[in-house]
This record gives structure tokens, sequence and C-alpha cells, in this order.
């Protein structure tokens, strides 16, 4: 899509709908370091889910601020997927030009704006059409100077039939870093395709977080569109858009937090079912301690026969300074609808945590076993040996608890 | 092994227990008769140091030591176990986690599959989360589970046949009598099915918060299958209690 530079840099001042209103020119717009991936790197990107040193057998994005430090694409999936810098998607095809920009307004905000004006950075995906892969595709977004803005812009496209799972991991290089991330993803579900889209992320205190998303299912696509974050953010606003355009389009949309410090967060799912019997599910478990505040904002809107939606909100609350707040919204449209919604804030129940201790484990222990079962995986919909993979990461990101 | 002395407990200000005592040596199989609301699953909370269950006066002994203060996960660890009559549910947490998890603690290692397996309990039921949609067979089966996978010295099983469809009653039976040698256990039961597999060598039966009647379990059983309570409250007022 043609963007339009005068609008854009009106956009430039324009704040976001919801979340803490950022100033861009405190940060730092280029990357001061000489770039190096040294076991720092390494061992923060596993914390994320992405596993560096098997980036020879599996197929592996990496990107250090706006620098594309490693590409490779798993020898036995080489002509089944085409990875490669978004930039030179962009050179190499005028269809993915078209893509550029349509699912997410490059005016929505300033973050948007910002992202739109630099030179586009990240990654292009093409899954082709009717391949199945059944090992996972990573991609790591990695801050590596202090103060900077990494804006980063992937795009994805999941051709008919076709089936994936992606882990893409966003950290940075040390826990106290000031930053701001702002990372926009487009992706394009074709027909009958599968698409298992699964972001760990781990930041801090100074660091901010402005994800901009949007998806389109065409007929029978289904896509699952997991969020985890664990510990700390300095500030996060999020609202991914989905539009469920073909008949029987399936989306789940799944959030694991674990809210910890002075972090503050918003995040929200918006889905639209545009086509017969669409299905959108958005399930959210939270973790609030300190003085963590979290808003979840949850939205369906059905305009199609027969479809149906629920959004579902788990929240524990482990501090009396933090706070969650729910904002489920359902609009219908339709007579044979069905949009639901349920959720439930509350404490660790003393009968489960007797129950436990009944079985020999302390009070620390019952607790910690608790809430690492309310961060639950299931929903994310993933194969075992990658629920596995993620469930550990969470039991080691909260390990002091 | 276990030995209770006079004791009284409260739930919230409401006495419930008034003045129980009794005592079950090792490797002995104990039961416990009674109506509803007589104070059965209450002496069984009391005993396991559930913090809700107020011990007002009287004293607990385990394996020679006054357990009468001591909180609940340190008389688990003691060798105290219970498979609750309604456990809650355990979301996220799954049972084949949940029981590796016990064992570990208590040197069992992978042999609580060999408990698993006698249970007749599933991979799929192994994979669910503890309670969460378990039929009541199944509620059963998986505490019996974890109340072995500690290995106890003694083991407290709150109704374990209420409930519970006759297949279910059978594999259980079985199981506890073989898994029961060498134990000492306290059995609370309503109806006193279980009692077709187990031979328990004494039964008490509570009334009102007090043992109103002790002795062999199957002419105790005869008599309240034949006369109900009643008979009991008679052997009560004949006992001056």
């Amino acid at each position: 899509m043609q963007v339009d530079e005068r609008r854009l840099r009106e956009a430039l001042s324009k704040p976001a709908e919801y979340g803490e209103d950022l100033d861009l020119g405190e940060f730092e717009q280029e990357s001061r370091e000489r770039v190096e991936v040294d076991e720092d790197v390494r061992r923060r990107s596993l914390e994320v889910g992405v596993d560096l040193r098997r980036a020879s057998s599996l197929t592996t994005f990496l990107q250090i601020d706006h620098e594309i430090a490693y590409r490779a694409v798993q020898k036995q999936f080489q002509g089944d997927i085409e990875l490669m810098p978004i930039q030179e998607a962009l050179e190499r095809y005028p269809w993915v030009r078209e893509l550029f920009w349509n699912l997410v307004s490059p005016y929505a905000d300033k973050y948007t704006a910002y992202n739109a004006l630099r030179p586009p950075s990240g990654f292009f995906l093409r899954i082709l059409e009717g391949r199945r892969l059944h090992m996972p595709i990573q991609a790591c977004f990695f801050s590596y100077s202090p103060g900077i803005i990494q804006s980063v812009h992937n795009l994805i496209v999941a051709e008919p039939g076709s089936e994936a799972y992606i882990i893409t991991g966003c950290t940075m290089r040390r826990g106290d870093q000031k930053g701001l991330h702002i990372g926009v993803t487009e992706i394009f579900v074709k027909p009958g395709a599968k698409l298992n889209y699964t972001m760990i992320h781990r930041w801090g205190p100074n660091f901010h977080v402005r994800p901009r998303t949007g998806i389109i299912l065409e007929e029978s696509a289904a896509t699952s569109y997991n969020y985890v974050l664990l510990g700390h953010v300095g500030s996060f606003q999020s609202k991914p858009f989905t539009r469920l355009e073909g008949r029987g389009a399936t989306i789940s949309m799944s959030n694991i937090i674990y809210l910890d410090g002075s972090s503050k967060m918003d995040m929200g799912g918006d889905c639209s079912i545009a086509g017969k019997n669409g299905r959108a599910e958005l399930t959210t478990s939270a973790v609030a301690l300190d003085r963590a505040k979290l808003t979840m904002r949850g939205r369906i809107l059905c305009e199609a026969d027969d479809g149906r939606g629920h959004i579902s909100c788990r929240g524990l609350m482990l501090s009396d300074e933090a706070e969650i707040y729910t904002i489920p919204e359902l609009i219908s449209r339709r007579m044979n609808a069905s949009l639901t919604h349920e959720a439930a804030i509350g404490r660790i129940s003393e009968d489960q945590l007797i129950y436990l201790m009944s079985r020999g484990l302390s009070r620390e222990e019952a607790e910690s076993l608790i809430v690492r079962g309310f961060l639950d995986v299931s929903p994310l919909n993933l194969p075992s040996f990658l629920e596995e993979s993620i469930k550990k990461i969470i039991d080691l990101a909260i390990k002091g608890f | 092994m276990l030995r209770v002395e006079n004791l009284h407990v409260a739930v919230r200000d409401r006495l419930i227990l008034k003045g129980v005592s009794l005592e079950v040596g090792d490797g002995e199989v104990h039961v416990i008769f009674g109506p509803n609301g007589s104070g059965k699953s209450t002496l069984a909370m009391a005993i396991i140091g559930h913090p809700d269950y107020r011990i007002v006066s009287g004293r607990i002994f385990f394996d020679g030591q006054d357990i009468t203060e001591k909180p609940i996960d340190e008389r688990a660890r003691m060798g105290i176990s219970i498979a609750f009559q309604n456990p809650p549910k355990l979301h996220g947490v799954k049972l084949k986690d949940l029981l590796a998890r016990i064992a570990s603690e208590n040197g069992v290692g992978e042999r609580f599959l060999e408990i698993v397996d006698r249970l007749n309990i599933s991979q799929e039921h192994l994979n669910r989360y503890v309670n969460v949609g378990f039929s009541g067979g199944e509620i059963k089966r998986c505490e019996l589970a974890q109340a072995l996978a500690s290995n106890p010295k003694l083991i407290i099983l709150d109704e374990p046949d209420s409930g519970v469809d006759v297949g279910n009653l059978e594999l259980i039976g079985r199981f506890l009598s073989e898994s029961l040698r060498g134990r000492s256990a306290l059995i609370i039961t309503h109806h006193g099915y279980i009692l077709r597999h187990l031979k328990p060598v004494k039964a008490h039966v509570l009334i009102d918060g007090v043992i109103a009647c002790e002795g062999d379990p199957d002419q105790i059983l005869n008599r309240i299958m034949k006369d109900g309570y009643r008979w009991c409250e008679r052997c009560r007022l004949m006992r001056g209690v």
C-alpha cells in the first residue's frame, strides 16, 4: 500500500487510543553500539524460547536492533517456505508491496507512523501452498543498544492449506535497559491454512512495548495467536485485531501474563466475525504481583450467521497494590450468533493450598504450584514438545516466586 | 501409631467433637461409622491438621510424638495421608505431575506408576488437571493414588465408597486390601460397602461428636444395617456417655 508521508508526519504526534503516551524524542533512533551475538544474547534469547544454538538446524531469523544478525531456513523445509528481510521481499515482490500496511493503519498513532517513516526492518515469511511444517520457525527480536527504538515490521503469508508454528521471542540485552519496541505484524491466512503464532516477551522496568497486529483469515483458515509476557515491563499497550473474513474461519487469541514490579500493561484482543460460522475465542490468564497494573480489553463483533465468540479472563491477584481491570465487549448483529464472556479475578484459594499441603508440600511450594498451574499453556494449542518447552520457560521466569 | 485423647474440636465457633479418644496400633485398620453430621470428617480433618478445624482441648499423638500443634504439611511429611471425600479442583496441575511430585518428595520415585496401574488410571486421566471434570469414581481413584504415593504410615480414607459404581467399588476394594498391608488406616464410611473387601480390627461409632460404641466391625455393621443408628443411640445411653 502507498503511504502518504505528510499524513504520517502529522500522525507522529497522535497518541494511541489506550495506554501511557510516550515521547518518542526521549529515545535513540539508531544503534550506537556494534552488535555482537555473544553468550548474553544467546542466553537471553533462550529465555524467550529462541534457541540460537540450534540456529543451524531450525529455521531461524535473528534481528538485533535493526540489523539482521542471522537467518537460515532449515534444510528440509527449503522450497516449502520463504524467509527473508522484509526490505528484500518488498523489492522482490510487487504483491508484497500491495499487502504491506494493509491490516494495520500506518496513521493509527505515533508508533505506527514512526514505524512507517523508517526504512522497513523485520521479516517476510511465506509458507507455500499445502506445505505442512512440523518443526517450529523461530524468530528473535533483540534490543541491544541502550535507549533505542526498535522498530520492526513483519509480514506473514500462510498460503492455502499450509500449516506452521512460529515462535517469536522478544527481549533485550540488560534487564534495566531503557528502550521502546514497536512491532508491526501483518498476518494473512489463506483458505484452509493453519497457523500458530506464539510470542514470548521478557522486558524490564525501563522498557516500553507497542505491538500493532492485524490478522485476516480466509475460508476455513485457523489461527492461534498467543502472547506470553513474563516479568516486568515499563509500559505495554496493544490491541491486536483479527478479521474473520471467510466462512468457517477460527481464531484463538490467548494471553499468558505474569506481571510484576511497577509494570503497566494495557492488553486487548479485537475480533470481527464477517464470515458465516466464524469462531473467535479470546483467553487470558494473568497473575499480578507487586504494584503491577493490567487492563484487559476483549472485543468480539459478529456480523455473520452462526458466528460464535467467547471472551474469558482469569486473574490471580498476589498483591493488594496490584490491579487487574477487565473490559469485555460483545457486539452481535445476528440473531443466530452466540457470544459469551466470563471473567474471574481472585486470590489463591485456601482450599487448594490446604489440599496440596496435606500432600506434604510447604505453603510456598503449594502457592508456586498453583500459580504455575494458573499460567496454563494448554490454550496455546501447541504440539506437546513446544508446550513443554514453553512451560519450562514460564517455570524458570517465575522461579523466584 | 495413632492415639487421640479426649479430643474437642470446633469449626468456627461450633463444637463438633466433644471428647473423642481412640487408638490405632501399628498396621491396624480401624473403621469409623456414624450418621451424617456426627463428626466423622471433622475427626479426619483434625488428625491431618486442617487449619479450619480448631482443637479446643485434647491431644493427638502419632508415631510416639505429640502432633497436636504441628501444621498440616509437617504431619503429611511425618507419614499421615488422606484421601478426601470432596477434593478441590486444581486447574492447570496435571495429575501425573502432582503424583510424581508427591512420590519424589517421599522417596517413592517411579514406583508411583505401579499404584497408577493398579488403580486403572489411564494415560489420558493422568494428563488431565487434578479433579477437573473427573467422574465420582475417577476422583476416588485419584485420591487413593495421591494418598498412597507418599508411602504413608497412616492413611485416612474419608468415605472411599460413597458415590462410586459397583465396578469402581470392586477395584478400590481390591486395591485397598493389598495396599493397606503393613500400614495403619482409619476408614470413614457411612454405609460400610468397603468392608466387603477389608477386614478392619475394630470399629468406632461416632454419634453427635462422641464415640458411642466400639467393637467388632462386622457385628456393629450388622446391627447398624438392621436397626440403624438408633441402636447406637440406645447403646450410648446405656454406656452413660
